[in-house]
């Protein structure tokens, strides 16, 4: 069974500081972005044994700077879109998920995702950005 | 009163010294400028954009940089037709900025230069550009002969033109190839490209010639002491052949 997991920074993530900071220049009205590399595996039948298994593989996982989430969903939530690369790297992420929050915490509009994707998150050219419902 | 050149400094530019002193070198006026002190910027004529890792290459490599204030500056100067030349991590942020190949808008990219190829690692080689224009077609190579070899150093882990069939097409039917990679003896092919560039593009020009956007580092093979085969007696402080480009860019100016 393919599984996503989402492997995030729990120390202070520079580059979504970053981005949030570049977008809201750009007249993005966001107050908090969130950032994950997205892997996927074909054997994620067992979540706690996925799990387990991502957390022992030091190429991507550092338990003293990362949390790992092993994902429901094979696709972004209201407010998250995927930039995946057109061509993958071995090794390299599926997709960065990137998640915009308002001033309330709450997911901003697809509008304000879609302005993020196209001026910042995503270059065409190289990327494919995959929102809620677009996969 | 000559014509002054701006090296633009972001958080993470590491090969400003060189790219001065070798403008300087060439009878340019040159000079830093910070990105805490933007709007310096206006008081130049020219400006070239140096490698390093701006923004840490955060998002992707020029990325962030290409939204700096400075851009904003960069970008209307050379909507004013004044000559700005990119080199690597430059070369980067002008196609994030979209002022290369410049085929769509403004901050739009329509190209990138994307992770190497087929190994995505960093590369580090000497490498050869063969002049791929007419050298009119771009003011900053207008100095140099048609066709002509410019040795250099290839020192990045994303240097490989990617862009859709059709904005390729667009590259290529634009005339904005302005350098492919080529052999010591100018002969082009396949194994000459260190990193799987489509077309074997080592550099990009914009629409009106005046912007100018190459991977490799002619300012790594500028003066004799570059080279590792130095024999002794050799006049170590002799510019050698990467300096050309910096000649014809000042040459521009003048």
């Amino acid at each position: 069974m393919k599984r996503a997991v989402a492997i995030s920074l729990k120390i202070p993530d520079n580059t979504a500081y970053t981005a949030l900071v570049a977008l809201r220049r750009l007249g993005v009205a966001v107050a908090r972005v969130e950032r994950s590399d997205v892997y996927f595996f074909e054997d994620g039948a067992d979540r706690t044994a996925l799990a387990a298994r991502v957390a022992a593989d030091e190429a991507i996982f550092n338990p003293n700077k990362h949390r790992l989430a092993v994902l429901d969903r094979g696709a972004p939530r209201r407010g998250e879109v995927w930039i995946e690369p057109l061509i993958a790297s071995k090794g390299a992420p599926a997709a960065v998920a990137w998640r915009l929050l308002d001033e309330a915490g709450a997911p901003v509009e697809r509008s304000v995702l879609a302005a993020a994707v196209e001026r910042l998150l995503c270059n065409p050219a190289i990327d494919r950005a995959v929102t809620e419902g677009t996969r | 009163m000559s014509a002054r050149i701006a090296v633009p400094v972001f958080p993470g530019t590491n090969s400003e010294d060189e790219t001065v002193r070798l403008l300087r070198d060439c009878g340019g006026d040159a000079e830093l400028v910070h990105w805490s002190e933007p709007d310096a910027l206006r008081q130049f004529d020219a400006y070239v954009l140096s490698g390093g890792f701006a923004y840490e290459d955060r998002i992707r490599a020029g990325a962030v940089a290409a939204h700096d204030r400075m851009m904003d500056l960069v970008i209307a100067a050379a909507d004013a037709g004044k000559l700005v030349f990119g080199i690597c991590n430059g070369a980067q942020i002008l196609l994030e900025a979209g002022l290369v190949p410049g085929t769509g808008p403004a901050r739009r990219p329509t190209a990138a230069f994307a992770k190497n190829a087929p190994s995505a690692h960093f590369i580090c080689r000497h490498v050869h550009l063969r002049l791929a224009l007419e050298p009119g077609r771009c003011a900053i190579t207008a100095a140099l002969p048609s066709g002509a070899l410019i040795p250099a150093w290839a020192a990045h882990a994303e240097g490989r033109l990617a862009a859709t069939p059709q904005r390729l097409e667009e590259i290529v039917s634009g005339g904005h190839v302005a350098f492919v990679y080529a052999h010591a003896d100018g002969t082009v092919d396949s194994e000459a490209v260190p990193n799987g560039s489509a077309l074997g593009c080592a550099g990009l020009v914009n629409r009106d010639g005046n912007v100018l956007a190459i991977m490799p580092h002619p300012e790594r093979d500028a003066w004799n002491f570059n080279h590792l085969d130095l024999i002794e007696g050799d006049d170590v402080l002799a510019p050698s052949g990467g300096s050309a480009v910096f000649r014809s860019f000042v040459q521009a100016l003048a």
